[in-house]
């Protein structure tokens, strides 16, 4: 089959998948910034036994492979009467996996604010959450842009794995054309140039946002990482 | 006879300790309205933790601390609140450095006092014309210079109103040049009645305008007494020594 007839197959289908992978992606980045941002707070300012916890689940989730902690829970899970759908245990496994590191990455941005400056929201009045809210997190979520980006990326083109567990994702779609018209490059060569043009546009659009969201004068400490 | 002024900061016996190292050795210490006490001693001397503890920025070991009728050091005491009555000036500054120079001024007064905005940003320019600063509204700590971004924080702190105003080496961090206009709005305020507490070896601010100078060395107060009287004739030779070798520096 000529190369463009077959890309006038596959790109729709494709672009299906692609949307799956956004979806898995961009949830699974958001359970991680709703869990990784209090983690990392947790872990800064939290009690000891709150720190011990928060270092534990995060030495869990780096130090065991993405695909056991998916695989253990689409697959044994169930073992214990707890059955989840694959789009669900790929949510929960890249959810939690994402949390654990952008808990580090805000920490690392967290731990970047010199101390005088919650001691100077402190010494105005304003209390404890105040000076997070207020203080604290807008340079926070400014220093961990570029780290943010990497997670972005990297969940992006992670999601990828949860074609194991049949979720239809880029590369679920990109597997089954290939199993009907038997063209392997054609169809990674695709996969491939569809990832490279997307994570462009996010890498580009990222560092529009840092740009934008520099704070004048301080643009070089922003920058850090 | 002069009626006797109110005590506005009143520390009683205050102990802090570093692990073994003991930084203040019960400090006792009365300051009254519109008293400007400055606070000189080698460093490693616990004059800023002093300071410190009294806006319990440190929590002292022991002892007690009283801001005109609040107990600080009582632990039912809304510390949040006491805090905003009692302004503080760093070294370091510590501008908030993702806010303008007006947003530093303004948060205190929004989420602290419950200002809305536009009372906030009203009165968040008053306090900056004050330390003149009319032109500098909209910049970033970033786009200041160090005397600037210290009369934004002095600002910053004047806004809440506060009872006592204490100073952490507020000219140390300063270019020499720079460090006059930091005094001059210092100068304005002490003559204005505020209470001040200063650690700082500017002599000259001291004999313009302290009420009194407290020596300290290893956490005890050596000695204190009027400018006049610690710079010429002090009782320790330590005092003496010590007042001697800054006031040649300076």
């Amino acid at each position: 089959m000529p190369i463009l007839e077959y890309l006038q197959i596959a790109i729709p289908e494709l672009a299906e998948g692609l949307l799956i992978t956004f979806r898995v992606s961009f949830i699974c980045l958001g359970i991680g910034m709703l869990l990784g941002f209090p983690a990392a707070l947790a872990k800064v300012y939290g009690p000891k036994w709150m720190q011990w916890l928060v270092t534990g689940f995060i030495e869990v989730i780096r130090g065991t492979p993405v695909l056991v902690q998916l695989f253990l829970i689409y697959y044994g899970l169930p073992q214990f009467g707890l059955t989840l759908s694959a789009f669900n245990s790929a949510y929960v496994a890249l959810g939690l996996n994402s949390a654990a590191y952008q808990a580090e990455y805000f920490r690392g941005a967290i731990q970047a604010i010199s101390h005088g400056q919650m001691m100077a929201a402190r010494s105005i009045g304003l209390s404890r959450l105040k000076a997070i809210r207020y203080v604290i997190m807008p340079q926070a979520f400014r220093f961990a842009i570029p780290a943010w980006s990497n997670e972005a990326v990297s969940m992006i083109k992670i999601s990828s794995i949860v074609y194991l567990i049949a979720v239809p994702e880029m590369l679920y779609v990109a597997k089954e054309l290939m199993a009907k018209y038997f063209n392997p490059f054609q169809t990674y060569f695709t996969v491939g140039a569809v990832y490279l043009i997307i994570i462009g546009s996010i890498t580009l659009l990222l560092g529009q946002v840092e740009k934008k969201l520099a704070i004048p004068g301080l643009e070089i400490s922003t920058r850090g990482n | 006879m002069a009626k006797k002024k109110e005590v506005i900061v009143r520390l009683e016996n205050i102990h802090k300790k570093y692990g073994e190292e003991e930084v203040l050795r019960g400090i006792s210490m009365d300051v009254e309205e519109g008293e400007v006490v400055i606070l000189v001693g080698p460093s490693g001397t616990g004059k800023s933790t002093l300071l410190r503890c009294i806006n319990q920025l440190t929590v002292p070991d022991a002892g007690t601390v009283v801001v005109k009728d609040m107990e600080l050091t009582h632990p039912d005491t809304d510390i949040d609140k006491a805090r905003s009555h009692i302004g503080m000036v760093f070294q370091e500054f510590n501008l908030f450095n993702h806010l303008t120079a007006l947003g530093n001024v303004m948060l205190g007064l929004t989420q602290v006092l419950g200002m809305d905005k536009d009372e906030a940003e009203a009165h968040a320019k008053k306090e900056l014309d004050r330390v003149g600063l009319s032109d500098k509204y909209d910049n970033y700590p970033g786009q200041l210079s160090g005397g600037q971004k210290q009369r934004v924080a002095i600002a910053r702190s004047l806004a809440m109103d506060p009872i006592v105003m204490l100073f952490d080496e507020p000219t140390s961090a300063l270019d020499p040049e720079l460090i006059g206009e930091v005094l001059e709005v210092m100068k304005d305020l002490a003559l204005g009645g505020m209470t001040m507490i200063c650690v700082t070896h500017e002599i000259g601010f001291a004999r313009d305008v302290a009420s009194r100078i407290v020596f300290m060395e290893h956490g005890d107060i050596v000695e204190q007494g009027s400018p006049r009287k610690m710079l010429t004739n002090p009782d320790h030779a330590r005092t003496k020594q010590f007042l001697g070798k800054i006031s040649s520096l300076h």
